[in-house]
């Protein structure tokens, strides 16, 4: 566990009471903090859990620009966040989904490891759902609350399918009850290889066997009640989420 | 009834001897063996014993897959037992033949085997964490069998008794295969030449891949895993079709060539 200054601290202690009481906070109050500082409180929060991998977040340029920051963040996936087939939405407080992909690692990443090697690492991709849950209210937050607040992870879902490289799907679509609500080219994910030896470097290496989000190319929308499906490549995946 | 208290060595020592003897013997449920955990720890025991006595383990298999199966026996979850080198039938160009003499009542089932290209260890393995250690899938004959008496099972007697695994024959390897849809993979067994039974994949848990994170996150419970080379037979896709001396059943799964197995 990292030592945390205390700034760091209090923003550790505002965050995790308010998601034990499931409350939603007024955010964009935090900017002294360092990105590092927020990436401590993250992983703070995270004690005693199960790391399963990571989310990367904020992929758009113009996204990193708005936000004032020059490179995508990440989050913490832990075992309790991947959703089964039916899920209760009271276990979010403001959930938003987007349409993924995401890859889990057939061997290490270690740290300067290059983009191509990087990507010799995917076994294949996943359809994958990304169910954002900020703490900070209507999703207003400065760049080290984002973080802090483990990048709005929330819950994820995977499909049933390895996608091969080969079959990459080029556009997903994510549908609620039947009906599009948002979809995105798979190019505006960036460079898959470059992206993940980033994530290395930044967490200090990957390991076989843990996920990554590599991101929406999608808008988010809120969730609602009912099927979640997102298409790609000639596949679905499909998941319920309960009231 | 209070009997003595059934020590798992003993038991093993039963189960070795009729296999051995081809002379199935009286429900060990019967014989007080009424816990799971504990039929496990026969099992763990027999299987011990084997490997002493120069045994490899090949993998595992999964049995009770299905809800019917489970239904039959009264239970909410598979089971599982030790895949055992000396009983593997290899097969040329698809056709493999075995002694029916090798078994005491065989069956045969249809099912997806996986080859692991890296360790797993359990808990909280998924589906798609199976999918991406696997190295290779290919479609598998299973021959189960039964040490006790008639097939007259209940879950304790069929885990103490590796699961009622006989042998096993595996198709070629397919790389490519684990990016297929493995829940839409159709299968029909065909028994002297005429189809008995038909499956699809979905049929194994509702995913081929969930019955080997089942298997993975359960062998975590006794502190095991599943390592590279590792084979795995997910569970029957079908119904488990007796055979007798003589008898020839073919498997043929969709995107793999067929495969024969013959009891001479």
């Amino acid at each position: 566990m990292p030592a945390l200054t205390a700034t760091e601290a209090q923003l550790l202690e505002r965050v995790r009471s308010a998601r034990e009481r499931r409350a939603i906070l007024p955010g964009g109050g935090v900017s002294e903090l360092t990105l590092e500082g927020a990436y401590r409180v993250q992983e703070a929060l995270g004690a005693g859990r199960v790391l399963r991998g990571h989310k990367l977040g904020l992929l758009s340029e113009a996204k990193q620009r708005q936000m004032g920051i020059r490179e995508p963040i990440y989050g913490r996936v832990y075992a309790d966040m991947l959703l089964g087939p039916a899920e209760s939405l009271r276990r979010f407080l403001q959930p938003r989904l987007e349409p993924e992909l995401a890859v889990i690692l057939r061997s290490d990443v270690p740290p300067g490891t290059v983009p191509s090697k990087a990507r010799a690492a995917f076994s294949g991709y996943f359809l994958a759902v990304d169910v954002l849950d900020s703490v900070w209210q209507d999703y207003r937050f400065t760049a080290p609350e984002v973080v802090a607040d483990n990048a709005s992870g929330g819950g994820f879902a995977l499909g049933p399918v390895l996608i091969p490289e080969t079959d990459l799907p080029t556009q997903l679509r994510l549908f609620a009850n039947g009906t599009l609500r948002s979809e995105g080219p798979t190019e505006a994910l960036g460079d898959l290889g470059a992206r993940v030896a980033w994530l290395a470097d930044r967490v200090g290496g990957l390991r076989a066997g843990q996920v990554v989000f590599l991101g929406s190319p999608a808008p988010a929308v809120p969730a609602e009640p009912g099927i979640v499906e997102v298409w790609g490549a000639g596949g679905v995946l499909q998941f319920r989420l309960e009231p | 009834m209070p009997e003595q208290p059934l020590d798992p060595d003993t038991v093993a020592q039963r189960l070795e001897e009729a296999l051995r003897s081809r002379t199935p013997i009286p429900p060990l449920s019967e014989a007080g063996l009424v816990d799971v955990v504990q039929a496990y720890a026969v099992q763990q025991r027999w299987n011990a014993r084997r490997l002493r006595e120069g045994e490899r383990l090949a993998g595992r298999k999964i049995g009770l897959t299905s809800a019917a199966m489970q239904a039959q026996l009264g239970v909410s979850e598979p089971d599982y037992g030790c895949l055992w080198a000396s009983r593997h039938v290899p097969q040329t160009g698809g056709r493999a033949e075995v002694a029916f003499d090798t078994f005491l009542q065989p069956r045969v089932e249809g099912e997806i085997a996986f080859l692991l290209g890296r360790p797993l260890h359990g808990p909280h393995v998924t589906v798609q964490d199976v999918l991406s250690a696997t190295d290779a899938v290919t479609c598998g004959i299973e021959i189960i069998d039964s040490r006790i008496a008639d097939w007259k099972i209940r879950i304790t007697d069929t885990v103490a008794d590796n699961a009622s695994f006989g042998g096993f024959v595996l198709g070629p390897w397919s790389s490519r295969a684990r990016h297929e849809d493995l829940r839409l993979v159709g299968m029909v067994l065909s028994h002297n030449g005429q189809a008995a039974t038909e499956g699809v994949g979905a049929a194994a848990l509702g995913h081929p891949a969930r019955a080997v994170a089942w298997l993975v996150n359960k062998l975590a419970e006794f502190g095991e895993g599943l390592e590279t080379g590792d084979v795995v037979f997910s569970g029957s896709l079908g119904r488990a079709v007796p055979v007798r001396r003589g008898d020839l059943v073919t498997l043929e799964m969709a995107g793999f060539p067929p495969l024969s197995l013959r009891f001479a």
